[in-house]
């Protein structure tokens, strides 16, 4: 069972309050414990004082023997105050409410000092004191009820604004606390009001510093989903596009060889429709290639060895440069390493050493080398086939750009492909004139990984 | 009918050549830009099939200047660009017509005599000048109803005095409109297929203007 979404706002203001409640009780507490002390040292020194006070007076005034003269009631505290002056055993003075019998715990010998003892029920506080001739004994003694109320009255003095101010408190929290997640509460509204499409970034005004990278992980989601939204939408806008052509061209020369007579134009006319499909079939399978690299992120990388992996490309192109007479040479004095895609990086090689091929004349010279310098692995791609002019340089790799006048057939769109997948492994690509053959050069350069698989 | 086709996609250019010249059109292939708008400007071409994203000068740059010299041909756009603001852009540059690739052929070359015809102020898709009718889609003439069997020149001959009925041509005006590149043209050819359509058709139709050229007019003289 899940259990129902909880609301910040309801746990912040439950924790705050329990927070305050706990810290006033503990407060009180220790108010409670300090105050006791503070009030039983006091008044137990009043005690002392009282039973001194009356000790002096008593050796003072023994030859008077009033016994019985019970002292006046002068406060309405007075009745929880008692004492007793006992002269050579007998009762030479007490007040009016101390008992007759010495204010002592039953059976127990005289000992001076403080005691507690139940009398007549009550709880009394005592100090006992002797005169200097062990001849006057003196019992003051106090209820302890007394100090309890006052006790009380201090913890009431303390509890009580707490139970008055709670609820405010309460009510100060709440609004403070509702005002703090506001912001949270508008990126709420913010996400709930959004069209569902929409992928422009989120903006909460008054954002908080703990909602920012809530915020950023949504905004470059969005970013992200938009850029593969993106890519999908101009990879359907390109193949409906460039598909367009090399379909027309399908469609003209099968109408051409469906109203033929001539067997030789007709024969012609169905080899160009098929040589169409192939070219059709080449462009969608580059879209494609194109289409996945937009939404590779970040590819498995792997140990590659480059080497290796250039020598099968290269013998996979070798015949259709033999065809062409041309020589192909590739030279890689060690083996080299990447860390990459296998994959996509047999894709980049093909695309370099295919154009290489495919754009110089017959009996040109294409040459691939692989090096190590510096830590870096260079891989460089020559021809000595008629180069590029400087501004078209500059525009390889826009898309379905092609070499204006190339008579070679080309989707215009490997080198988009060659720039995507060396931007995913972080490949420089540099294209210039080839000092060597005359023609073009293309550099890959990449860090070496030194780990020997 | 004279054609200029600039497209540079080579097996998109080679069927449209091979297509339309199974329909009746003399077909003139340049695939770049700049060639298109030499060609535009100096040969007189009854239409023109232009491709917009041509090398060397974009098919639109071609087409907006031409159109700022006062080249008049009707120019039909055959492109992949399907966006309505394209469409919208390329005809207000001047284009007559817009296609989007692929186009089924039969289509465009009846877009194309459309054009043609529009072009020279006609609302019907059938010529008619005195008991004279043309069907270019068909390519037949009927003479007050009867099939008159003409040779390809002959047809594009007397389809080039109908469409500019009343006006007089010349003789290399009228060679304009016959051959396409690559034909080497006999000095009297045009002398010989105005023989032919005479004795065919009647020597009443077609009037020879001396030293200017010929005409033909659309209806027949009122004797006096």
């Amino acid at each position: 069972m899940i259990s129902p979404p909880r609301s910040i706002q309801g746990r912040l203001l439950a924790w705050v309050l329990g927070m305050v409640v706990v810290v006033w009780l503990s407060t009180a507490v220790i108010t409670w414990f300090d105050a006791r002390h503070e009030l039983e040292e006091l008044l137990d020194s009043h005690l002392a004082q009282a039973a001194a006070l009356l000790v002096v007076q008593q050796q003072g005034e023994i030859e008077d023997d009033r016994h019985d003269l019970d002292a006046p009631t002068l406060h309405r505290y007075a009745p929880k105050v008692a004492f007793q002056v006992f002269h050579e055993g007998r009762l030479a003075l007490r007040s009016a409410n101390a008992p007759a019998v010495p204010m002592a715990a039953p059976g127990q010998s005289f000992r001076a000092g403080f005691d507690t003892v139940q009398i007549d029920g009550l709880s009394w506080r005592i100090f006992a004191a002797e005169g200097g001739e062990q001849d006057v004994r003196v019992y003051v003694g106090e209820q302890m009820s007394s100090r309890m109320e006052i006790l009380w009255a201090v913890l009431r003095s303390t509890l009580w604004p707490m139970v008055v101010a709670l609820p405010l408190l309460a009510l100060a929290v709440w609004w403070a606390v509702r005002l703090g997640v506001s912001p949270m509460r508008r990126l709420g509204q913010v996400l709930a009001q959004r069209e569902p499409q929409a992928l422009h970034p989120v903006a909460v005004a008054g954002a908080t510093v703990e909602m920012l990278p809530m915020i950023e992980a949504l905004n470059a989601l969005f970013a992200r989903i938009d850029q593969l939204l993106a890519s999908e939408r101009r990879f359907t806008a390109d193949a409906a596009h460039e598909l367009r052509t090399p379909i027309a061209a399908i469609r003209a020369q099968a109408q051409v060889a469906l109203a033929e007579a001539d067997d030789l134009a007709r024969r012609h006319a169905l080899l160009n429709t098929v040589q169409g499909c192939d070219r059709a079939t080449r462009l969608v399978d580059q879209l494609l290639t194109l289409s996945r690299l937009e939404a590779a992120d970040a590819t498995a990388l792997q140990v590659v060895d480059l080497r290796a992996l250039t020598q099968s490309v290269l013998a996979e192109l070798a015949p259709k440069a033999l065809g062409k007479h041309q020589t192909l040479e590739f030279e890689a004095p060690e083996p080299c390493f990447l860390p990459g895609n296998e994959t996509l990086l047999a894709v980049l090689l093909r695309n370099l050493v295919d154009n290489a091929v495919r754009y110089s004349p017959p009996s040109a010279r294409v040459t691939v080398a692989l090096h190590q310098a510096a830590g870096r692995v260079v891989l460089s791609v020559e021809d000595s086939g008629p180069g590029l002019a400087e501004a078209d340089r500059q525009r390889l790799g826009e898309r379905f750009f092609r070499v204006p006048g190339s008579l070679e057939s080309g989707s215009g769109l490997g080198w988009s492909i060659v720039q995507r997948i060396a931007q995913v492994h972080r490949l420089d690509v540099q294209v210039e004139p080839s000092t060597q053959l005359g023609g073009l050069a293309v550099r890959v350069t990449g860090a070496d990984c030194r780990i020997r698989p | 009918m004279r054609l200029l086709l600039a497209e540079d996609d080579p097996l998109l250019g080679d069927g449209l050549q091979a297509g339309l010249r199974q329909l009746g059109f003399q077909v003139d292939w340049v695939r770049d830009g700049l060639a298109a708008e030499r060609e535009l400007r100096n040969q007189a071409y009854a239409v023109a099939v232009l491709d917009l994203g041509l090398p060397l000068k974009d098919g639109l740059a071609v087409l907006a200047a031409v159109r700022r010299d006062g080249v008049s041909v009707p120019v039909l756009v055959l492109t992949a660009r399907d966006a309505v603001p394209d469409r919208i852009q390329g005809l207000d540059v001047g284009a007559d017509d817009y296609v989007v690739k692929p186009v089924d052929l039969q289509e465009l070359a009846a877009r194309l005599r459309a054009l043609v015809r529009r072009a020279h102020g006609q609302p019907q898709e059938c010529l008619q000048a005195q008991d004279v009718l043309l069907d270019p889609a068909a390519r037949t003439v009927r003479q007050a109803g009867t099939l008159v069997t003409l040779s390809t020149r002959e047809f594009d001959l007397l389809q080039a005095l109908m469409l500019n009925a009343g006006r007089v041509l010349s003789r290399e005006q009228i060679e304009q409109h016959l051959y396409s590149w690559g034909h080497e043209v006999d000095s009297n050819a045009v002398e010989v297929h105005i023989h032919h359509l005479r004795r065919k058709l009647g020597s009443g139709l077609i009037q020879t203007v001396r030293g200017v050229g010929y005409l033909l007019l659309r209806d027949a003289p009122t004797s006096p």
